[in-house]
């Protein structure tokens, strides 16, 4: 084999291979744990940076085996798969660190790292996969990996979630089986390819096909947490900080959202999707979710919970901009899937932050908090008017490239719901901001600790502020070559001219 | 190379956008106040510096970016520069130290945002400086924490964010027809566009909320008077403006008649003028009667920006005109707001100039002789006369004007009235000082020397109204005086009873 072809592999074992590591490191290992951690993180970004360069330039990296006749394991690097790789790289770095410090004197630590990059190998599978059956195996063991995850602090309200969370998940996976086999029977074993595979397809199959696309994204949309399938994100957000943030920015709602881009891209080919007449369908369904959990978010006193619906709806938006059919709409999807990642990460370890450092966890408990963490605070607030596509920030460009897409095939119905979906954000993360500056301190923070010098421990500090500054840049230098638009934009373009 | 202009247009964004950085060290903040007048200091050289002509392409920036200044820009730059750095002068002694770094780092974010908005000439990073004025400026608005400043507050929030809804809806649909990233591009992709009256209807709502447009004007006599007075002056003197600006680069003025919005906005100009001032004369608080005096003052821009829409032959005159009326209004309103937070000298010769001094930036307001006033006043006088328009209203606008400049005088009299009754006798800080006297030196000197000239309408220096001007000039105001002089003599014998 050559180079090209080991890098994937490479990639995905950096942490399959940290995984196992951690698993046999002692629990008072603390030091090698973390060094072993950094180490692969920031050796899988660099294999990540390697492969963005080289498909950039049309080089082909991938490996693939036939498992049994018929049915073949395709790693492949595409640059759909290097934006979904490129995140999960950068984030599970900045991630670890935070979760060094959040979970420092925690049990079980060793057993949380484990599944932790276990969980992230799952994301790189899922990133690299070169057809829907090694996609579908890296789905469900990332399932696998994030239940003990989930369920890490072992109280009772963590292992319903955990429970909820399996049920929903692992169904799903059986409905996403299902479709997949049923897929393989009407046209056989189908690699993920631009353009797709059904653009002149017999008419015959088109009744089969249909259903199975309604199958596919009913198994992918439980990870998507797509309207009604998406109970169990709220019910997850007590786990860990980090473990959310992994959850909603990253692996899991991510996983979700990349396999229906690919189905609709890779798989059926958007030409075809929109024959099929699947596409409108899908776009209302996205839609109706962004409203209704923007809705659900204004009534949640929990500020995780609010953000866990708050994640319901951005992901939606990826959804929704693959199911226009334009070129231009789509660009607005595919940023989004990087866009909301460095937002709601933001967000979410600085919840953590203020739970760890002050031990706030509803919003009524964060007057003048601002003031006590401005670092932190600082980077909420950014986050939040990102979400709410506040400009020059990531959400904006998100909203208005997928504006201007939606207008561009004269479906103005679209920016009704993305105005509508900002006045909602708006009225959900406003009063929480305006908690931050501008009410006074209650007289003691309900669990104070105290770090020295800075607001918070370090480890917990810097990850959001940086997140936050990346908030920041990716809409400043939107136009800049490897921006997160300017990579849609290639994707694209390699999608609607194959 | 780069240019100069280029340097320093960047300075003239960059330092106020990064000047928030020093309330990181909470030692600075003795410092932070004393920065606040330097922070338009780049964006005054370059307004009075340089020629306009250059731009600053940015191909990196958002959908690329475009920064430049034409001879309209240049004014709004002007006066935003000026107005922000007399409040500044003023604000370094006016603030307490109740929380003055949060309020440091507010004024330095709406500040950035405001001469930002001014010099952007593509739709992303004109939006961004918009957006960021906005959110920005609540925290001008509800800094002194009272009740009232926050219900201010949550008023403006709500209303801002419906404005900046409709404004990115708007440029959303008029960057699609334009397939353009480019302000300049919108107006006559509007005028051509199939969806062109949804798009003129959601611009002019959502800068009409910043501009204090009748109906949507509400938060507005609720917001500039609560905030600290160095801030109201900004608001109701150059933030304000930003609504007008708004309008002038994105409706499709001089491209075809549009008498139905032009219409509208003529009759929402004058609801405004007429209506603002009706209202404000009931107003108690002096702060309060001179933001019903800015709608009353926005409301005559407002019918000029119609008379505009409606005559596309007229537009590029009425534009200087009304940029040109910006300018004064500007100075004087700034000037005004920042009279109501000093305190009176004790002897009787020092009380008198001090009296002049915070009335006659009023008197300039209801066009006195001599003031920039009266050149402002003037300048629309021939620009909206009657025998020069073309569309059906245009007989009832000069009435109106007079209407208009009665009304404004009625309510500088109030605001006299009220302030009579609030202010103190004592010491002013001497930075305050400083600030409201220069605001008053721009109003009534420097004003004369600033590039406002007015092609064909006004000439400069027009230090000496002709004689029928100045009878124009000022018979509106003798009816004032009456009706001030009615009300006086009405409400004494109204104690007495």
């Amino acid at each position: 084999m050559t180079l090209n072809a080991w890098i994937p592999v490479l990639a995905l074992m950096t942490s399959m291979i940290a995984s196992l590591v951690i698993f046999a490191l002692p629990e008072k290992g603390y030091r090698l744990r973390t060094a072993v951690n950094l180490g692969a993180a920031l050796l899988k970004l660099g294999l990540v940076v390697v492969m963005v360069w080289g498909v950039f330039r049309g080089v082909n990296y991938g490996v693939s085996f036939t498992m049994v006749p018929g049915v073949t394991f395709v790693l492949k690097a595409d640059a759909f798969s290097m934006m979904f790789a490129g995140l999960s790289a950068v984030l599970w770095l900045l991630t670890t660190i935070y979760a060094v410090g959040y979970l420092e004197d925690s049990p079980n630590r060793s057993r949380f790292f484990g599944f932790f990059s276990l969980c992230v190998a799952s994301t790189m599978g899922i990133a690299l996969a070169g057809n829907l059956f090694t996609f579908f195996l890296f789905y469900e063991m990332l399932t696998l990996s994030t239940y003990p995850l989930v369920v890490h602090r072992g109280t009772e309200k963590a292992l319903k979630a955990g429970r909820t969370y399996v049920i929903y998940t692992l169904t799903g996976g059986a409905v996403l089986l299902l479709a997949i086999a049923w897929l393989h029977g009407v046209a056989g074993d189908l690699p993920f390819r631009e353009g797709g595979h059904f653009t002149d397809s017999d008419p015959d199959i088109h009744r089969s096909l249909t259903l199975i696309f309604i199958l596919l994204v009913a198994g992918l949309g439980v990870k998507a947490a797509i309207f009604p399938l998406h109970g169990w994100l709220p019910q997850a957000m007590v786990a860990p900080a980090p473990v959310s943030a992994l959850l909603h920015a990253v692996a899991v709602v991510k996983a979700g959202a990349f396999g229906i881009v690919r189905v609709v891209h890779d798989i059926y080919g958007v030409e075809a999707s929109s024959a099929l007449g699947l596409l409108e369908p899908l776009a209302w369904l996205a839609a109706f979710t962004i409203l209704y959990a923007s809705v659900r978010a204004l009534w949640q006193v929990d500020l995780k919970r609010r953000l866990a619906f708050s994640t319901v709806s951005q992901v939606s938006y990826i959804i929704l901009g693959v199911s226009i059919f334009g070129p231009v709409a789509a660009v607005g999807g595919l940023v989004h899937l990087l866009h909301q990642g460095i937002m709601k990460i933001t967000l979410f370890f600085c919840a953590g932050n203020y739970a760890e450092t002050l031990g706030i966890h509803r919003i009524d408990e964060m007057d003048g908090a601002g003031r006590r963490m401005p670092g932190t605070s600082v980077a909420f607030t950014i986050g939040a008017f990102g979400m709410i596509g506040a400009p020059p920030l990531a959400g904006f460009i998100t909203k208005w490239t997928m504006g201007s897409g939606a207008l561009a095939v004269n479906m103005d119905w679209v920016v009704v719901v993305l105005v509508t979906s900002s006045l909602l954000n708006a009225a959900y993360f406003l009063p929480v901001l305006y908690r931050l500056w501008f009410r006074e301190p209650e007289a003691a923070w309900p669990h104070e600790r105290q770090w020295g010098r800075l607001e918070t421990s370090a480890w917990l500090f810097w990850p959001p502020l940086l997140t936050a500054a990346m908030t920041v840049m990716v809409g400043v230098l939107a136009s800049l070559p490897f921006s997160p638009l300017s990579w849609a934009e290639l994707i694209v373009l390699r999608e609607y001219s194959p | 190379m780069m240019l100069p202009e280029s340097v320093l247009v960047l300075m003239a964004v960059c330092l106020p956008l990064l000047y928030p950085a020093m309330a990181l060290h909470a030692g600075w903040v003795r410092a932070m106040r004393y920065t606040l007048p330097v922070l338009p200091l780049p964006a005054l050289v370059l307004a009075l510096g340089s020629e306009p002509g250059w731009n600053l392409e940015m191909p990196w920036l958002l959908n690329g970016g475009l920064w430049a200044v034409d001879g309209m820009r240049r004014l709004f730059l002007l006066l935003t520069a000026v107005l922000w750095m007399v409040a500044g002068i003023y604000a370094v002694g006016y603030l307490t130290p109740y929380h003055l770094r949060r309020f440091c780092v507010f004024w330095g974010l709406t500040l950035a945002g405001n001469l930002g908005l001014t010099v952007a000439v593509d739709i992303g990073s004109f939006y961004s400086f918009f957006a960021l004025m906005t959110f920005a400026g609540y925290g001008l608005v509800v800094h002194e924490g009272t009740n009232e400043a926050i219900r201010a507050g949550r008023v403006y929030l709500v209303m801002a964010v419906l404005g900046e809804m409709a404004i990115l809806a708007g440029l959303l649909l008029a960057s699609a027809a334009a397939d353009s990233q480019m302000l300049a591009d919108l107006p006559k992709a509007i005028a051509e566009a199939p969806r062109r009256d949804l798009i003129i209807g959601l611009l002019i709502a959502g800068f009409g909320v910043k501009a204090g447009l009748p109906l949507l004007h509400f938060w507005l006599p609720l917001a500039h008077p609560v905030a600290p007075t160095p801030a109201s002056a900004v608001l109701s003197g150059a933030m304000i403006k930003a609504g007008l600006l708004g309008w002038l680069v994105t409706l499709p003025f001089g491209e075809i008649a549009q008498p139905g919005w032009g219409t509208l906005m003529i009759v929402a100009g004058a609801l405004g003028s007429i209506g603002a001032a009706v209202l404000g004369v009931c107003q108690r608080r002096p702060k309060a009667v001179l933001a019903y005096s800015s709608i009353s003052q926005m409301g005559l821009m407002v019918l000029m920006a119609g008379a505009a829409l409606a005559d596309p032959e007229r537009a590029s005159v009425l534009f200087s005109v009304i940029a040109l009326y910006a300018l004064h209004h500007g100075f004087a309103k700034g000037s005004l707001f920042l009279s109501a937070g000093v305190s009176l000298p004790a002897g009787w010769m020092q009380r008198a100039t001090a009296w002049l001094l915070i009335a006659l930036p009023g008197l300039s307001l209801a066009g006195l002789p001599f003031t920039s006033g009266a050149l402002a006043k003037l300048a629309m006088k021939e620009g909206l006369s009657e025998k020069m328009l073309d569309f059906s209203l245009a007989g009832y606008l000069s009435p109106l004007m007079t209407a208009g400049a009665v009304a404004t005088l009625l309510l500088v009299f109030r605001y006299l009235w009220t302030l009579a009754g609030k202010l103190e006798t004592g010491r002013n800080p001497p930075m305050l000082a400083a600030g409201w006297l220069a605001s008053v030196a721009m109003s009534l000197v420097a004003f004369w020397w600033m590039p406002w000239e007015v092609e064909s309408l006004v000439k400069s220096p027009l230090w000496l109204p002709a004689p029928y001007q100045l009878w124009a000039l000022v018979w509106p105001m003798l009816i004032a005086v009456a009706l001030a002089a009615v009300a006086l003599v009405a409400s004494r014998l109204f104690k007495q009873r």
